[in-house]
């Protein structure tokens, strides 16, 4: 799909808004939205941010034809491919992680459940969610704390996103009121224990901590569209 | 407060591909995030199909967005 929308390339953004079809295009493709809108972007704070207000407009216009249909609180819960990718996405997004462990048998209760949870004006947008699957087998060895084998984990994701530490359990058949009330009082104690990272300190760190995280994708970018990853510096097309 | 209100009429898809900053944004340009510990930001929907599902549904058109929470391998970043 990123090359379909980058001419061949495989980079590490691609942009582009869809209708709700998934098919139409309703702007073109670029590495970012502003590309996306053919808005020139850099320089000044002032002019970013004045980009970035030609932006919001031009979304404004496209949401203007697509009345949302559907109240809110019966939106889809996010999930996740993988446990390794939720724990590392909660770890740059610096957001709680919500993982629900469930048998077969209650994944659909569990999720209706959820979905009540994560569409509360409380919660949304404060906490990634992901739902057990069978590759997440071994999700309890990289997180400290847990005692049950499934319920509903509240996980602190670590600082590369590669371990966390649960910072509260409940049993699957809790309430969203219950659930609700456990993640605002971790997500404050959290709030107050944690500062933002410098994304470029993280980096730096990591380089000289020797990070490295590998996941199903193959590492690199295909820039100059030959079908190839290019491991090393690629040319520019 | 404008941008947050607009991304909750459109269904945000953020697709994670591996990342390397061979010519894409170098770590050194990387900042600290504005936004508050523990406030609400983007529910970015993390598949395709769960964000095409969700758009549907609701028939708010999609924001996609691909990237990746790693940098040169660095994990924990975005």
């Amino acid at each position: 799909m990123v090359r379909e929308l980058l001419e061949g390339r495989f980079v590490n953004t691609a942009f582009c808004i869809f209708a709700p079809d998934g098919k139409k295009r309703l702007s073109r493709s670029g590495r970012s939205p502003q590309m996306g809108f053919g808005i020139k972007s850099g320089g000044s704070a002032g002019e970013v941010e004045k980009a970035n207000a030609r932006v919001i407009e031009a979304m404004a216009e496209i949401a203007k034809k697509y009345p949302a249909k559907d109240t809110k609180a019966a939106a889809g819960v996010v999930d996740f491919h993988s446990f390794e990718q939720a724990l590392n996405v909660s770890s740059g997004d610096q957001r709680l992680l919500v993982f629900s462990v469930a048998p077969d048998i209650q994944q659909v209760a569990v999720k209706k459940t959820m979905q009540e949870v994560a569409n509360h004006s409380e919660v949304i947008g404060r906490y990634h969610f992901d739902f057990s699957s069978a590759t997440d087998a071994k999700w309890s060895e990289v997180v400290e704390g847990d005692s049950q084998k499934s319920g509903i984990f509240i996980i602190e994701s670590g600082e590369f996103g590669q371990t966390g530490k649960s910072v509260g359990e409940l049993p699957l058949g809790s309430s969203p009121e219950q659930i609700r009330n456990a993640l605002t009082k971790a997500n404050k104690n959290y709030a107050a224990n944690q500062t933002r990272k410098n994304y470029a300190e993280h980096v730096k760190k990591g380089r000289r901590t020797g990070v490295k995280y590998e996941d199903a994708m193959p590492w690199g970018e295909d820039r100059d569209a030959d079908g190839k990853i290019d491991q090393s510096r690629g040319k520019r097309r | 407060m404008i941008m947050k209100q607009l991304m909750l009429n459109m269904t945000c898809a953020a697709i994670l591909v591996t990342s390397v900053a061979a010519r894409g944004a170098k770590p050194d340009e990387l900042g600290v995030s504005p936004q508050k510990m523990g406030s609400a930001g983007v529910v970015w929907y993390a598949t395709w199909e769960s964000a095409l599902a969700e758009a549907k549904r609701s028939q708010r058109p999609i924001f996609f967005m691909a990237a990746a929470a790693q940098c040169s391998g660095i994990s924990g970043v975005f």
